[in-house]
This record gives C-alpha cells, structure tokens and sequence, in this order.
C-alpha cells in the first residue's frame, strides 16, 4: 500500500493506493490520525485501491470515531466495486460519509467549512 | 474421511507452512484469488473468498501470536466433491469462544474476520487439538450451491 496527503489550508485528501490489509494498517491508522489532529476536513480518496480487509476497514471506524471526537469532517470517496463489496461485508457503509467524486468531498468540506465559520 | 475427487473433476491439493509475518498476507492472497477464479467463481464472489481465508489467517497473526511474526501457520487447501476447503492450523493462543460468538457493534473497530468468515463461507469450524488450532474454512463449488448431505 502506498500512501499519500495533499494539503490545503483546511483540507487534507489522502490518496491510498494498493492493498490495504494488516501490514500497512498501523501506518494508515497514524496517517489519519495525524491529517484529523491538523484539518477539519480530512478525505480519503479510495479510487486506487485494489482490496482492503477488515484490518483496514477497522482503521476507517477508528479515524471516524476520532473524527467525531474532534468534531472534523471526514469523507470517504472514490470507492471501486470491490472495495464497495467489502465495506457492504461488514455492513458499515452507513456509518460513513460517502460520495463518488473529489469534486463531491471538497464540497462537503467546504460547505462543513463555512458552517464552522 | 475425504472423499476423493472425481478425476475428470479439476482438484488441487496444497500445504504451505509459513511464519506469522504480515508480509506473506498478499502472497496467499494472490493464490487464493488465482485458484477460486480457476475454480468458477466470479470476481466478486472469489474476491469474498479471499478475504474471508485472509481473516482467518490475520487472526491467527493478531490473536493466535499476538503479532508475533515467529509463530508456525499450516495453511493447506483441497478440493472436495462439492466444496474447496481451506484449513489454518497454529500452535499459538487458542480463540476465545466469546469472541468466536460475539456480535459486532455498528462502531466497534474490530470483530469483522469472524463475521465475514461466517457470512462468506458455507461452513466455518473451529476445533483444538494436539497438533494445534484449526479452523476449516468449506465453500461449496460453483454450481454446488445446496449443502451435500451428510458433513463435508
């Protein structure tokens, strides 16, 4: 898995690539929590990913119960088919904020940006 | 007893023993992936049974040996009749029944390779004995879909 952050002034979109599974879950869960700690919007673009287990789909639950802790905006977006299939596996889909495009998550930080403002 | 394969049936028989070391997750993988999709299965069930034959194997790394990566892992995997079935066997912590049984929470972090093992699989056994603790992971083949009479 490789892992990425592109950062703006209160956004931070994380692009995953590759596997997610326990090798690079520890690593993933630190990147997270530190883009949560500096930005109120924090997006994780999943279009690259080719397969993610439950170790990672367990880090995703961790960051978003992180992110309501620090009441931060955290966006799922990009999800393929079979990373689509896994999140329905486990029936947490609707725990999380999803939306197709990054167009559609800078939106929805934008607009939680603007209500915080 | 196993019950051998046809032989105008394709079948395989496997063992590969391995460390409890994260890094052989995507070997394994590759190979579950390979050998359901030669088997019948489409992509997205085959993706299913990968992952479910990974959670098995993650839990014996994460519980059976604590993250350890020196434990000893027997993976091994055959074709039956009407099934594929995989078994994991470690010499580590045995599972703990609660967890086995527990239902998952919406927002609890953790639980989920028992709950898609169960969902994904046909039949899931868990079972200790002198050699070890195993669990046998049984999917039907394609085509298969009604449980044979009688256990597997």
């Amino acid at each position: 898995m490789n892992m990425s952050v592109r950062k703006s002034e209160n956004t931070r979109i994380v692009d995953l690539t590759g596997d997610v599974d326990l090798s690079g879950a520890p690593q993933l869960r630190k990147l997270l929590f530190e883009a949560l700690k500096e930005s109120p919007n924090v997006l994780i673009n999943l279009t690259a990913i080719r397969y993610i287990d439950s170790s990672g789909i367990a880090v995703m639950i961790e960051a978003l119960r992180e992110s309501q802790r620090l009441k931060r905006r955290f966006v799922l977006f990009g999800m393929n088919p079979r990373v689509h299939d896994v999140f329905k596996l486990t029936h947490v889909m609707q725990i999380f904020q999803v939306v197709d495009t990054e167009e559609q998550a800078l939106a929805t930080g934008n607009s939680h940006a603007g209500r915080e403002g | 007893m196993t019950e051998p394969v046809p032989a105008s049936e394709p079948f395989i028989e496997a063992k590969i023993v391995i460390s409890s070391d994260v890094r052989f997750l995507a070997a394994i993988r590759h190979t579950i992936g390979n050998l359901t999709a030669v088997l019948g299965w489409n992509d997205s069930e085959s993706q299913a049974i990968t992952l479910a034959v990974e959670e098995a194997l993650t839990n014996k790394i994460r519980h059976a040996y604590k993250n350890r990566p020196v434990g000893r892992i027997q993976f091994e995997f055959r074709t039956e009749p009407h099934a594929l079935v995989f078994q994991l066997t470690d010499q580590g912590e045995p599972p703990d029944p609660a967890r086995i049984c527990a239902r998952r929470d919406t927002l609890q972090a953790g639980g989920f390779g028992t709950q898609i093992m169960k969902d994904v699989m046909d039949k899931v056994v868990y079972r200790t004995t002198e050699e070890g603790n195993h669990v046998i992971l049984t999917k039907y083949l394609p085509g298969n879909r009604h449980a044979p009479d009688g256990p597997l």
